[in-house]
């Protein structure tokens, strides 16, 4: 489904394929990807839920965002982005952080993404975290690894990811920058001016709405008088696409139509994946979501977990056989229903080990709050 | 190319304000290939004032960036333009109009370093002309300096001499963190303040006052447009028998109280002047750093000196009647140093 509004994909026209049928994005896979994708769903859950667990036992401070059930979303999107390409999460995004460049190389440590003991670490407050655990949660990014750090501010990063792909286009580069955002997130004045400036100089910035259908309390409609996100992308000419963003596959297709569209110098470009928070707004709202959302939505949006969508998607194309679709089943699941015997071993074990580092990790010392104020020594 | 730039430095020609912040630019652009400056008309025409006048038409509309009318957008661009490796000059049209900046310069920029526990600097300068006096009325005339020497991880100037303009500009340029500087947009053009500018390459370093007349019986301390009336005020209360001495603080963060406070050393009286609000304005971050840190010295209760807590009005009665005046100071140091 492609939003009516807004620039067309363009079209593939060395279509080798006899039917005159266009090459999709996802055509290009090969079946070694889509295991690879399926196990990274897998991942990214399963960070959810031992995070959800462990906050639970009260191991964790600050709020956990759960980012259950939008795990197709960030897979999609990060799953064909260049090493080098930028990105830049928010709250939800936690599994972001690792899951850039992380397709076949999960441990190599010259990845261009977040190792998972960097990430833990951070969770942890402990001082391995890439931002000494100075900010919370996901305020943490990486400039050797091209993660623009995010604040609290919903939308702010959006500018710099401009400026970034500015700078990279002075110098001669081709990168991207892709910047994830909730749906709410799109009122936010800086949204609009800043996507106008990388309009105005046709800059590589992809914009990711993460349509979950509420901003902490409010629903879409009263943030927003269209349907679709998307058409965010009217006002300023650029493409605007929409994706099921509980089909790794639509979101991964629709993405990077807009990636290649936005490298190849086209200008910015948007794309909401529509998709369904699971759990209230942050852990603190869970009690209180459970009385502002009707249960029977609740109750709909489990239906579409990304993981079932994906696992009969690779059954009918025969990518798994059925004994081995029945092995793991973390799907249609809440977080204290699953456990680690649902999840691929190498998944238990790659967030074990992120997190034994972080348990042996230090604090930092208390007079760390006190520095890095200014840069020493001149520009 | 129409460009008519007066960079190379004529030997014993006075230059104004305005030219100084202009050839400070030119030079950081040629020396450094990695700087962009951006802001709301600054390319093609040259910016409102003319501060960048032919730097465009110079470096090129890449490097030399008409912005959309967007300070927020002008700052944020800039602070990914500097995690990628750039050097960036952001303009605001008026120093007022920073608000609408707001969040971008203190939570995102102004963070960055300390948040990247170091990994990030951001070498950006925001500058814009700012200050009262010239009947600007309410969103033309302000002095909101305060906000920002309140938000850490910002260094903020204020040049009130065209050396110093230029000297300050350049250092802030070289810095590597975020400067937000405060141009006096009255002095742009003022003839009698001109000045011979070395023909060196030189700068100005932060934190270090400048002593702008000597006295023994009184401190007068101000930055900006004040260091002008703090100056005249010394000239008469000279006629009246009292030596007042001025200082001029250039750069509020950091700030030099030593200076400060070696000068109280010598009069133990003290006023401190400044065209922002009293509440929470930097004159009373001054008065308190000398009370607390240099009580012992003081044989009067230091006096502040500033606009009332009020906008700035239009019409010049009402705007001179809010501001700091000669009069004003001439008064509080009669008053003062007969305590
Ligand atoms: C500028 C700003 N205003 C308010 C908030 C508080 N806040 C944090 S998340 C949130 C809701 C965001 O909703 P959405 O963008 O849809 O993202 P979601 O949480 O649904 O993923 C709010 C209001 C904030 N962080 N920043
Ligand atoms: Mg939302």
């Amino acid at each position: 489904m492609r939003s009516q509004s807004g620039t067309a994909a363009p079209e593939r026209t060395d279509d080798p394929k006899e039917h005159n049928q266009t090459i999709r994005p996802r055509d290009l896979l090969t079946k070694e990807d889509h295991l690879e994708i399926f196990k990274l769903l897998f991942l990214a859950r399963y960070f959810d839920v031992r995070l959800i667990k462990e906050k639970k036992r009260g191991r964790l401070r600050g709020t956990l965002y759960s980012s259950h059930n939008q795990e197709a979303v960030l897979v999609g999107c990060l799953y064909g982005l260049r090493p080098d390409d930028w990105i830049s999460p928010i709250h939800r995004d936690m599994p972001a952080f690792f899951l850039k460049d992380i397709k076949f190389k999960w441990d190599d440590p010259a990845r261009m993404g977040m190792s998972i003991e960097e990430l833990c670490a951070q969770v942890w407050g402990k001082a391995g975290s890439p931002g000494r655990a100075r900010d919370n949660w996901s305020h943490i990014g990486s400039k050797s690894k091209h993660i623009i750090h995010s604040t609290s501010m919903l939308s702010g990063t959006i500018p710099a990811a401009a400026g970034v792909v500015y700078a990279d286009r002075l110098n001669g580069g081709d990168v991207i920058a892709m910047t994830l955002n909730g749906e709410g997130s799109t009122a936010q004045g800086i949204f609009h001016e800043a996507i106008n400036f990388a309009a105005v100089h046709k800059l590589p910035v992809v914009t990711i709405i993460e349509n979950n259908h509420w901003a902490y309390g409010t629903p879409t409609h009263m943030e927003y008088s269209q349907e679709d996100f998307a058409r965010r992308a009217d006002g300023y000419g650029i493409m605007g696409l929409v994706a099921d963003g509980q089909d790794v596959l639509d979101v991964y297709d629709k993405v990077m139509m807009a990636v290649n569209h936005s490298r190849a110098g086209n200008g910015p470009s948007i794309v909401e994946c529509k998709t369904f928070r699971a759990y209230g707004h942050g852990d603190h709202d869970d009690d209180r979501a459970a009385k502002y959302r009707p249960e029977a939505e609740i109750l709909k949006g489990r239906e579409r977990d990304p993981i079932g969508v994906y696992r009969q998607y690779l059954l009918e194309k025969g990518y798994i056989s059925p004994e081995d679709a029945k092995l793991y089943i973390a799907e249609n699941k809440g977080a204290g229903e699953v456990g680690n015997e649902d999840f691929p071993p190498e998944v238990v074990a790659y967030l074990s080990k992120g997190i034994d580092y972080a348990l042996t990790c230090p604090v930092p010392e208390a007079e760390e709050g006190g520095m890095w104020v200014f840069k020493e020594g001149g520009r | 190319m129409s460009a008519t730039v007066d960079v190379p430095a004529q030997v014993g020609v006075k230059k104004n304000y305005l030219t100084a912040l202009k050839e400070a630019l030119f030079e950081e652009m040629s020396l450094n290939p990695h700087m962009i400056c951006q802001g709301e008309d600054i390319g093609i025409l040259g910016g409102a004032f003319g501060v960048t006048e032919g730097l465009q038409a110079q470096y090129g509309a890449q490097r030399v960036i008409d912005m959309p009318i967007s300070e927020a957008c002008i700052v944020g661009s800039a602070v990914g333009m500097a995690l990628n490796g750039k050097t960036v000059m952001a303009e605001m049209q008026f120093i007022d109009f920073i608000s609408c900046g707001f969040d971008q310069i203190v939570n995102m920029m102004a963070t960055y370093h300390y948040r990247t526990a170091g990994e990030v600097n951001i070498p950006v300068v925001v500058r814009g002309p700012a200050g009262a006096y010239g009947g600007g009325a309410l969103y033309h005339s302000q002095m909101n300096e305060s906000w920002f020497c309140n938000s850490p991880g910002l260094k903020v100037i204020c040049a009130s001499t065209p050396s110093d303009a230029k000297g300050l500009l350049k250092t802030a340029l070289r810095d590597g963190n975020p400067v937000i500087s405060y141009e006096i947009k009255e002095l742009y053009r003022r003839n009698d303040i001109a000045e011979v500018l070395p023909d060196e390459d030189y700068t100005v370093p932060f934190g270090k006052a400048a002593i702008r007349k000597a006295g023994k019986d009184i401190t007068l301390v101000s930055y900006g447009q004040n260091v002008y009336h703090c100056i005249q005020a010394a000239d008469e209360l000279e006629k009246l028998g009292v030596s007042a001495e001025v200082i001029d603080i250039r750069t509020l963060v950091p700030l030099d109280e030593e200076t400060i406070f070696n000068s109280v050393a010598k009069t133990n009286r003290v006023i401190v002047v400044n065209e922002a609000p009293m509440t929470c304005g930097f004159a009373g971050e001054i008065v308190s750093r000398i009370s607390t840190k240099a009580f012992d010295l003081l044989d009067a209760p230091p006096v502040r000196i500033t606009r009332l807590d009020t906008p700035v009005p239009w019409v010049k009665p009402l705007e001179l009647f809010v501001l700091p005046s000669v009069e004003k100071i001439v008064q509080a140091a009669l008053k003062t140093v007969k305590y």
